[in-house]
């Protein structure tokens, strides 16, 4: 089991420039270990920057940050250790492509942690079928690849190097909506199966509602609120102050109560609307 | 890496970044050719003293002047020892076993280490640091642009000039994207042996070319469709005019250099 605590994070861009910005405020977060955590907030908010600070590629102007209690700037030099506990796939991972196939693509982490050939050999296989990959594509080179594939072979690469916590910046951007969902669902798959701890990065409420048992909003620099989905859908007033939505679906729903029509409260996809409505308005 | 994306430009609101830039780049020009005009202590002092008061009215701050100063320092005590040590001339200060050190020699490096110091921090100031790059090449493909006549592709070099200068925070902060992304992969690039740190360098080179060519392929296609058929007829929608006061500093670097030439004639103190 794997938790993430922040404890008065604070970062800033362009340090001691006439340029500078506090990209984190203070911040203090946990990501409960075991879940789907979703990261929400509008663009420049801070979203990307904290999620370097979660495998220590950027280091807190201020504060610490600890996995399972241990503070991972204890031993500095250690810290490529921390990157292969937590695997981040980065915006837009496909431009991180470069061996000449797809199968040693997927290796390069993994072989980058000095395991035996055989056991590479085994993760990358079922990191591709994670991810939905066919055999087939594993020998050609990454360049002759469709945008989803490559984004699926990227995401394979960290997921082959089996983290604790695996951290993912807006895995769909980009991508037409059943290449978003199939990564998604692949992405649930993945954590039941693993049971690891996985953050999502998205300022799509309507996925994150979909997906995450937890949500944090982020709003320059700060955390705006973290709870699990009901709490933080519970104030959509707050959502739209900084640029952000409940689900529409979830709008709708509200609308309708306000209406008088006796609906529930914490309908957050279309699906659960439909049961919703079928069950109760007969 | 985000000081190199960010450019040498320091905004600021002083009297030289309101200069024509067409203007500055001339005066950088006669600055140079006043530096080398020095030949006595006198006009050296004077060199030195119009620097500090360049840096003084453009309102940079000194640490930044020092930094642009730090790449040359190498070069400055290179010459200043070369001076000092090869330089013969008549009043021998030193005689120990073949070090041999020279009045002339000591003088020497100090108006040496004054002027190559003089040059950087004229033309940084002039340039560099109060232009933008944009503004810079335009200016240049301004003056040059007599050069037309005789059929020299001025405003092409001047768009490849820009191009590059605008893409080099775009490349830089590409490879700052896919050293990241790398680093998250467990690439090491700050230990290991040369080799090592030398072939931790191809995950990052590989990408960074692919979309250095798709980029510049697809700028090509974006120009293209905007009909851009390079410099006949082309008209800017900022057309800038030199004012009057452009050329109040033009008088005052020209006195600066009469200046100097009639202390060189006068000939006050030790003349090189």
């Amino acid at each position: 089991m794997s938790e993430i605590v922040l404890e008065n994070v604070s970062f800033y861009h362009g340090k001691d420039t006439p340029y500078e910005i506090k990209a984190l405020k203070n911040i203090n977060l946990t990501i409960p270990s075991g879940k789907i955590t979703g990261l929400i907030g509008h663009t420049g908010s801070g979203k990307s920057t904290l999620v370097q600070m979660f495998n220590g590629l950027l280091t807190p102007a201020e504060g610490r940050v600890l996995i399972n209690g241990e503070d991972i700037w204890k031993e500095p030099k250690k810290i490529r250790n921390v990157r292969f506990r937590v695997g981040l796939v980065m915006q837009y991972p496909e431009y991180q492509l470069f061996e000449e196939t797809i199968y040693k693509d997927i290796a390069f982490g993994p072989r980058n942690m000095r395991i035996s050939e055989d056991e590479i050999d085994e993760r990358v296989i079922q990191a591709a079928e994670f991810v939905g990959l066919e055999r087939e594509l594993l020998d050609k080179s990454p360049f002759d690849l469709s945008g989803g594939q490559k984004r699926r072979a990227a995401i394979a690469g960290i997921i082959a190097m089996r983290p604790e916590i695996l951290v993912l910046d807006e895995p769909a951007a980009g991508l037409d909506p059943r290449g978003r969902d199939s990564i998604f669902a692949n992405i649930t798959e993945y954590q039941k199966k693993s049971g690891s701890t996985v953050v999502i990065v998205s300022h799509s409420m309507e996925d994150m509602a979909k997906l995450c048992d937890n949500l944090v909003v982020m709003a320059a620099g700060e955390i705006l609120m973290s709870g699990d989905r009901a709490t933080v859908f519970s104030e959509p007033d707050k959502l739209t102050a900084v640029g952000l939505d409940v689900p529409q679906i979830t709008q709708l729903m509200n609308l309708l109560a306000k209406r008088g029509v006796p609906l529930a409260k914490g309908v957050y996809t279309v699906e659960q609307a439909y049961e919703f409505i079928k069950n109760n308005l007969r | 890496m985000k000081s190199i994306a960010l450019g040498q430009y320091y905004p600021s609101n002083s009297i030289l970044h309101r200069i024509d830039p067409r203007i500055k780049i001339i005066l950088a020009i006669l600055y140079i050719v006043c530096s080398f005009l020095c030949k006595n202590i006198i006009s050296y002092a004077v060199l030195a003293l119009s620097a500090v008061i360049l840096i003084l009215i453009s309102k940079i701050p000194l640490k930044i002047i020092f930094g642009g100063l730090k790449a040359v320092l190498f070069v400055l005590i290179f010459t200043s020892l070369i001076n000092i040590f090869w330089t013969t001339g008549e009043y021998l200060l030193l005689d120990w076993l073949f070090i041999h050190i020279y009045l002339e020699g000591i003088y020497a490096a100090i108006f040496m280490v004054i002027r190559i110091t003089a040059l950087i921090i004229g033309t940084s100031v002039f340039m560099t640091y109060t232009t933008t790059p944009i503004d810079l090449t335009d200016s240049i493909e301004d003056l040059l642009s007599p050069l037309k006549k005789l059929h020299v592709p001025v405003h092409e070099f001047a768009m490849m000039m820009t191009i590059a200068l605008r893409f080099i925070p775009t490349l830089v902060e590409e490879t700052d994207k896919i050293m990241t992304a790398q680093k998250a992969r467990g690439v090491d690039f700050s230990s290991g042996s040369l080799v090592s740190r030398a072939k931790a360098l191809i995950p990052v080179l590989i990408p960074l070319f692919v979309s250095a060519f798709n980029r510049a392929s697809d700028l090509a296609t974006a120009m293209e469709c905007r009909c851009y058929h390079g410099g006949d007829g082309r008209t800017r929608m900022k057309v800038r005019h030199i004012r009057f006061v452009d050329f109040i500093p033009l008088f005052i670097i020209l006195i600066l250099g009469t200046s100097l030439v009639v202390l060189n004639i006068l000939g006050i103190g030790f003349t090189m």
